[in-house]
């Protein structure tokens, strides 16, 4: 074998110096493909739109189609590869105009000085003060910066089967215990009240967790306190998870009780499947679950209502999230170009429309009311702004909420699960205060 | 056992001798004729990949341990901060209880199993080729898939089964239920993991004379008593390469608990390398590196220990 080896030597060295050189070669090529290029050429500026779902590029397609006719000096591409986002400020070549759901991760850029300030811009002045405020709750770069604009709010209570609810005679609760009472008419007529998804944990925290919370107490305050409170944070404390959340824990159980038989193994794709097909009156799911919803069962008929967590009719909230915020990257070469996009996109032909077709609520002040029946029982608390963003979404991702949330229901042991938040909280501030 | 507790007292000066002259002897030999290129050319860029690859990066998360980096933006040293952070976290605690015990029921019974199957597998059975290679199937699945397919069975056929049959206490998915969960993901393992573990022991097994065993037969040794006093302390080597290669890879369990349960129900599944990887997600970056250095050091201390057993045995590797 040696000798073959030292036969063979010359070629195979040839041979191996070719494959070192191409291997190189291809090592070092991507890496040059990197760097700002320059934007402008023949007086046509490219922008970069970032956006993160993929399920509207199709219309956001249409709407630079539009936009690049109106403004024939501008070119705009998409890019729904979000996971390119921050690989684009670490080599400083971020894109122009961003979209993104606004919470906590985004808010972690805003702290960091990455968005431009679009206070100056007119469009800025057509947006609803209490959802701009949704935004700013978050914290505003040098304490007053508009750091990005609501371009979708998406707005998530009970979705419910309207047929099953009819034919039982059941109206839409409005209180709490109209609640209690509707899950067991329901049960007594062998229907399941509301279908759990409890095998992925993100439904229990979004729904459960989030809808309960956020009906008995005031999450923005809440943590906003205990953000107040940084580091120095014990159970004891009256800003603590143990001395706000106890109350709420009954109902969160209550409400996780009323799910059918084993719903500790299903997962949110099979829910969607058996809601669609009527094996429960109500599904503790948002907006994004209705298309999934009608896709597999075109007849059915949906509406959402908030969830009435107390008997004050209203003390009712939504749950909402700022679902798409558009934002201007701060030192992007194209400010000017970047912002003629961004006023062409808070036209309300243009985002009213968007909201329109993605069941969700435009953040315009003049936006017509919501008439699509299966999300316009929600209309009313976010005309009146009685609404809340999750507790869900407040907590840095580094904290496993969800599964302590799901630990919390399988073991109905509440102290321990708001323990272990305290715990978790303090955890993460001791570090990420250093 | 006299006789293994013998060549394990002889073994190690022997083998600690004999490599060294050996070697020394091929120095003299290879000084005097001019190493052939070839040899470098084969190393250097495996080398020079495997260095630009694996140790720079991680020497770029040690280094990233010592600061509070978040994954982008701004960071500062820290110094030791993040690792007394980490011996102070429950949950990063149990994550290490986990995959400790995790690993340690999961080679006992991986170990148990192939030996059974190669035993089977090795005797003068009808079809022998066609169920070895039957066997065999689980290992070239990818364990992604392998986890989704027992999960949908676990979650949705199992259950229903139960039920039909009156089984109660499997009428609700073992993956909801907090405290077996961890069986399920041992079995799925063991299922998958196993057919390795038979392919290095069917070797051991062929290796072994078949005079040994008619002379115990004539001894009048029956079969049981043969395993025990013959076979196994004959293939005890492939018995030592199976539990280091197999506890080695289990540490490192992935994803079949994300194809599985994905860490829950709550936090009872959760192992080391799923907390190291959420560091990248969740902004905690720096922490978890932290604890992936602890974790490399525990692996390198364990292998390290590994090591000298199998040289104590006589076994390369």
């Amino acid at each position: 074998m040696n000798a073959a080896l030292s036969g063979n030597a010359p070629i195979g060295r040839r041979a191996l110096l070719k494959f070192a050189g191409l291997a190189g070669a291809a090592a070092i090529l991507p890496l040059s493909g990197c760097g700002a290029a320059p934007s402008t050429q023949n007086g046509v500026t490219t922008l970069r739109f970032m956006q993160n779902k993929p399920e509207v590029v199709a219309y956001f397609n249409q709407v630079i189609k539009d936009f690049e006719a109106l403004n024939p000096d501008i070119r705009v591409i998409q890019d729904f590869n979000e996971g390119n986002f921050v690989p684009g400020l670490v080599r400083n070549d971020p894109p122009d105009v961003v979209t993104r759901g606004f919470a906590q991760a985004t808010a972690d850029f805003v702290k960091k000085g990455i968005f431009a300030d679009l206070s100056d811009m007119p469009v800025a002045a057509t947006i609803d003060p209490e959802i701009q405020e949704l935004i700013s709750s978050w914290g505003q770069y040098n304490g007053n910066e508009v750091s990005a604009l609501p371009f979708s709010l998406a707005a998530a209570g009970v979705i419910y089967n309207r047929d099953i609810f009819e034919a039982r005679g059941v109206a839409v609760p409005t209180t709490w215990d109209e609640f209690v009472a509707a899950c067991e008419t329901f049960k007594a007529a062998g229907i399941a009240p509301i279908y759990g998804t409890y095998k992925d944990p993100w439904t229990l925290a979004q729904g459960m967790f989030d809808y309960v919370a956020g009906g008995s107490l005031d999450v923005a305050e809440f943590f906003s306190k205990l953000n107040g409170r940084g580091a120095a944070i014990t159970a004891d404390a009256p800003e603590s998870f143990a001395n706000n959340f106890g109350p709420a824990l009954p109902k969160m159980l209550q409400l996780a009780s009323f799910a059918q038989n084993g719903a500790a193994s299903k997962n949110y794709a099979d829910g969607n499947a058996a809601f669609a097909k009527g094996q429960a009156a109500m599904y503790l799911q948002g907006p994004w679950a209705l298309s999934q919803l009608v896709a597999a069962n075109k007849g059915i008929r949906l509406g959402s209502f908030p969830l009435p967590v107390t008997n004050n009719p209203e003390d009712t909230k939504a749950r909402v999230n700022v679902d798409m915020a558009l934002s201007i990257t701060r030192n992007t070469p194209n400010m000017a170009a970047a912002q003629r996009f961004v006023n062409y996109l808070l036209e309300p032909s243009v985002v009213n429309t968007y909201n329109e077709k993605n069941a969700a609520f435009s953040p315009l002040k003049d936006a017509p009311a919501v008439e699509n029946p299966q999300i316009s029982g929600l209309g009313a608390s976010v005309k009146e702004a009685r609404y809340y963003q999750g507790a869900g979404t407040y907590f840095p991702p580094s904290v496993p909420l969800n599964n302590y949330v799901q630990s919390f229901v399988y073991s109905k042991n509440g102290e321990q699960f708001l323990a272990a938040l305290d715990d978790e909280w303090r955890r993460v501030a001791e570090r990420t205060a250093v | 056992m006299t006789t293994t507790s013998r060549v394990a007292q002889t073994a190690p000066p022997a083998g600690r001798n004999t490599p060294t002259s050996a070697s020394a002897k091929a120095q003299t030999f290879r000084s005097r004729n001019r190493i052939d290129p070839t040899y470098y050319w084969m190393i250097v860029p495996v080398l020079a990949l495997f260095a630009f690859f694996i140790t720079l990066p991680a020497l770029v998360g040690v280094f990233f341990s010592l600061t509070n980096y978040a994954g982008y933006g701004d960071w500062k040293f820290i110094g030791l901060s993040n690792y007394v952070n980490i011996f102070k976290d429950p949950a990063v605690l149990q994550s290490y209880i986990f995959t400790l015990v995790f690993a340690l029921t999961t080679t006992v019974v991986v170990n148990i199993v192939a030996l059974a199957i190669a035993l089977g597998l090795n005797a003068k059975i009808t079809w022998r080729t066609g169920i070895r290679t039957v066997f065999f199937i689980p290992m070239v699945l990818s364990a992604l898939i392998v986890s989704f397919v027992f999960n949908y069975l676990f979650s949705n056929t199992l259950p229903v089964l139960a039920e039909r049959f009156g089984v109660t206490p499997l009428a609700t998915s073992i993956l909801a239920n907090e405290n077996l969960a961890w069986l399920a993901i041992v079995l799925v393992t063991v299922w998958q993991a196993a057919p390795g573990a038979t392919i290095i022991y069917l070797a051991g097994l062929q290796s072994v004379p078949s005079e040994v065993y008619e002379a115990a037969d004539l001894d009048g040794a029956g079969s049981f008593r043969q395993f025990l006093s013959l076979t196994l302390p004959l293939i005890l080597g492939y018995l030592v390469i199976n539990v280091i290669l197999g506890f080695k890879g289990f540490l490192g369990t992935y994803e079949i608990i994300v194809g599985l349960t994905g860490g829950g129900p709550g936090m009872a599944t959760q192992s080391v390398a799923m907390r190291i990887f959420s560091g990248f997600t969740g902004g905690d970056y720096s922490y978890q590196m932290a604890n992936a250095v602890i974790y490399f050091l525990i692996t390198l201390l364990i292998s390290v220990i590994q090591l000298r057993l199998i040289q104590r045995r006589g076994v390369s590797l």
